[in-house]
């Protein structure tokens, strides 16, 4: 998994490409973690995403409680597979997927 | 460095590094090189001295046969003489008899004779030149006007004529007033100090001569070679005492305490080896050399203290990771055993058989499955997936089942199942963890199964007759996740012959070595080939065709799943 970052104001838009599985969402996290401060955008490109397992969903929920309290979070490139993944899980009804 | 241990190493070659052995080479060496060094400069001083003695004896030699010769006449007129005589020569003419003829009218003076006379009287046996002579110094020649020579044949006649080199020249010719006659020594291997002075037979006349001495002093070598000899022997009997004395020394201060300690760390290592773990080989040692040694004594004790601190601390970690493992397998134990595991779960139940089964990846896993009788004719059904692994998980996981089957055995619907179990979790849920849930309640007599899904994947159904197929089902959010979520439910039908195929992700998310998945239709393809197998068998299918396709790659996720075959309603019979 690579993570890049890219800071426009107070919006943060994180690529995130490969598996974003158990073993590599707590570097997400870890990279995420830092950033809410003033933050008012988030946005997730997932447009080279492979994967998402429940651990990255975690990830996922728990950027959108933060932001829910503090802006905005939208979730963009969305693939067929991850699209599905979302449905099964029901993501679909919290999450903004552009 | 040594490449062998100093354990393997033989008594002689572990005196080849023996720091006494070095010290005393060191030492030796050391008075060696001083000695010749004192050697060489109290000889040059011993030559100077003597020489400065030997030059002040010529000089006052000369000095004394000058005074002779004024006694017996004038010398600076001799000089003079033989000055002008040798002016008036032609100066291609230098030799030859009719040359020296011309200073016969000197020599055959009495006057000349007595003065000679008087030169030859003050010459003494060190003398190896001793004579009078006059300078041209245009020419760079000196001109004798007597010598002393005692050798038949080797005296000079007056007029005899020498070409002097320009160093010489320099030195002794100058003439200047006021001049004292330069004194110089030499020495020579072959004929040992050589001292060369003169006096001038009147000083301040540059036309005046000089009376030139050479003396030898042969019988200074003699003193120098027994004064040598003497040198060499204290020399050496110094090089051993001090040798010894600075070996004793060293040997006091510096290698016993190294041994001591060396010794206390072969001790230590060999007691280590033993298993022995309070040791005092350090801190039992007792050098006050009051320098380096007595710090590296001090330090290694302190690092015996420390690794017995550090060993009694990784004992007590081992034992304490000893004791997390047996917990953690205690805890797996009591996980499997949350969930039903005992077949047939439903003993005089002929209307259904069913059977479930977990391999969580790590000891404690995150799946659970569950099913109980909510009352005679609704049968409840579980599968849920808590995200993350681990002992975190299997926490989660076992609040959220516990939570689910006392709100399942209240009778609610299981919407309201999942609607109060998302509620509760939520309420207390700091660590954003999450748990897919399908559940489903089956009234046995009629085969409705009414069912919810929490964010969990889709159910597979076998119609009897039919093959087994994914039913794109209702999905909620999963639980935990979000407060106040409400879950919707949906009712199938199952006719006597159906089967349902219960699975977490592990199933299709099952990766082979080159991080394929395994997915949802192949999973389809194996409870496809034997379709009307029992719920234990279909489960066995599956199984073998997810180990089939992961081949040696690591198990990466649980993998739980769960089969229900409908046999009959109720009354109806097989």
């Amino acid at each position: 998994m690579t993570i890049s970052k890219q800071k426009n104001g107070n919006a943060l838009t994180m690529a995130v490409a490969g598996r974003l599985d158990t073993i590599t969402s707590p570097e997400l996290e870890a990279a995420l973690k830092d950033e809410f401060e003033g933050l008012g955008t988030l946005i997730f490109d997932f447009s080279a995403l492979d994967y998402i397992s429940s651990a990255g969903l975690r990830v996922l929920l728990a950027a959108q409680k933060q932001m829910n309290k503090q802006g905005e979070m939208k979730v963009t490139g969305v693939s067929e597979v991850i699209m599905e993944i979302f449905e099964v899980t029901g993501f679909t009804d919290i999450l903004t997927i552009e | 460095m040594p490449e062998k241990s100093v354990r393997e190493m033989s008594e002689l070659e572990r005196k080849h590094y023996s720091l006494a052995a070095r010290v005393f080479h060191a030492a030796a060496l050391h008075s060696v090189i001083l000695g010749l060094l004192c050697f060489a400069i109290g000889f040059g001083m011993y030559l100077n001295a003597v020489a400065q003695d030997s030059m002040k004896d010529a000089w006052e030699k000369a000095r004394g046969s000058v005074e002779a010769m004024e006694a017996a006449c004038d010398p600076a007129e001799y000089a003079r003489r033989v000055m002008e005589i040798y002016r008036t020569r032609d100066p291609a003419e230098t030799a030859g008899d009719a040359y020296y003829a011309a200073f016969d009218e000197v020599s055959a003076d009495p006057e000349y004779q007595r003065m000679a006379e008087a030169l030859r009287g003050c010459r003494t046996e060190d003398m190896s030149d001793f004579f009078f002579a006059v300078t041209d110094k245009e020419g760079g020649r000196v001109i004798f006007v007597a010598d002393t020579d005692p050798r038949p044949g080797h005296s000079y006649p007056v007029g005899r004529q020498v070409k002097v080199p320009g160093i010489v020249q320099r030195i002794f010719l100058r003439h200047t007033e006021g001049d004292d006659f330069p004194r110089i020594y030499y020495f020579l291997p072959s004929r040992g100090v050589v001292c060369v002075s003169g006096a001038y037979v009147r000083e301040g006349d540059p036309a005046a001569g000089f009376v030139f001495v050479m003396t030898r002093a042969t019988d200074l070598m003699g003193g120098v070679r027994r004064f040598t000899l003497q040198y060499v022997v204290a020399i050496l009997i110094a090089v051993v005492v001090m040798g010894y004395i600075l070996t004793r020394h060293m040997k006091k201060t510096l290698v016993a305490p190294i041994n001591e300690i060396s010794d206390a760390a072969a001790a230590y290592t060999r007691d280590k080896r033993a298993g022995i773990r309070e040791t005092e080989h350090f801190t039992g040692l007792r050098i006050r050399t009051g320098d380096e040694v007595e710090n590296l004594s001090l330090i290694m004790a302190d690092m015996e203290r420390d690794l017995y601190g550090y060993e009694e601390n990784l004992t007590k970690i081992t034992a304490e990771k000893e004791r997390i493992g047996t917990e953690l397998a205690l805890a797996n134990r009591i996980q499997e055993n949350m969930l039903p595991n005992i077949y047939p779960a439903f003993p005089g139940r002929d209307e259904f058989d069913i059977y479930a089964s977990m391999d969580p990846a790590k000891a404690v896993g995150g799946d659970f499955y569950d099913f109980f009788l909510v009352d005679d004719d609704h049968l409840c059904m579980v599968m849920a997936d808590v995200s993350g692994k681990g002992v975190p998980a299997a926490l989660f996981m076992m609040a959220s089942k516990i939570i689910l089957a006392n709100n399942a055995m209240t009778g609610k619907s299981p919407a309201q199942i999942l609607t109060d179990t998302n509620a509760a979790v939520c309420s207390n849920n700091r660590a954003d963890m999450f748990v897919t849930v399908w559940l489903g309640i089956l009234e046995i007599s009629t085969g409705v199964l009414t069912a919810a899904n929490a964010g969990h994947e889709y159910p597979v159904l076998k119609k009897p007759g039919g093959a087994f197929e994914l039913v794109r089902d209702r999905h909620g959010f999963v639980l935990g996740g979000m407060d106040g979520m409400k879950y919707k439910e949906y009712e199938l039908t199952l006719e006597p012959g159906a089967k349902l195929f219960l699975y977490t992700d592990g199933v299709p998310e099952a990766t082979d070595g080159e991080g394929n998945m395994f997915g949802t239709d192949r999973m389809l393809e194996a409870l496809n080939e034997d379709p009307g197998a029992s719920p234990s068998g279909i489960l066995k299918n599956v199984r073998a065709a997810v180990d089939g396709f992961v081949k040696d790659a690591e198990q990466f996720d649980d993998l739980t799943m769960l089969c229900l075959e409908y046999r009959s309603k109720e009354g109806e019979g097989t």
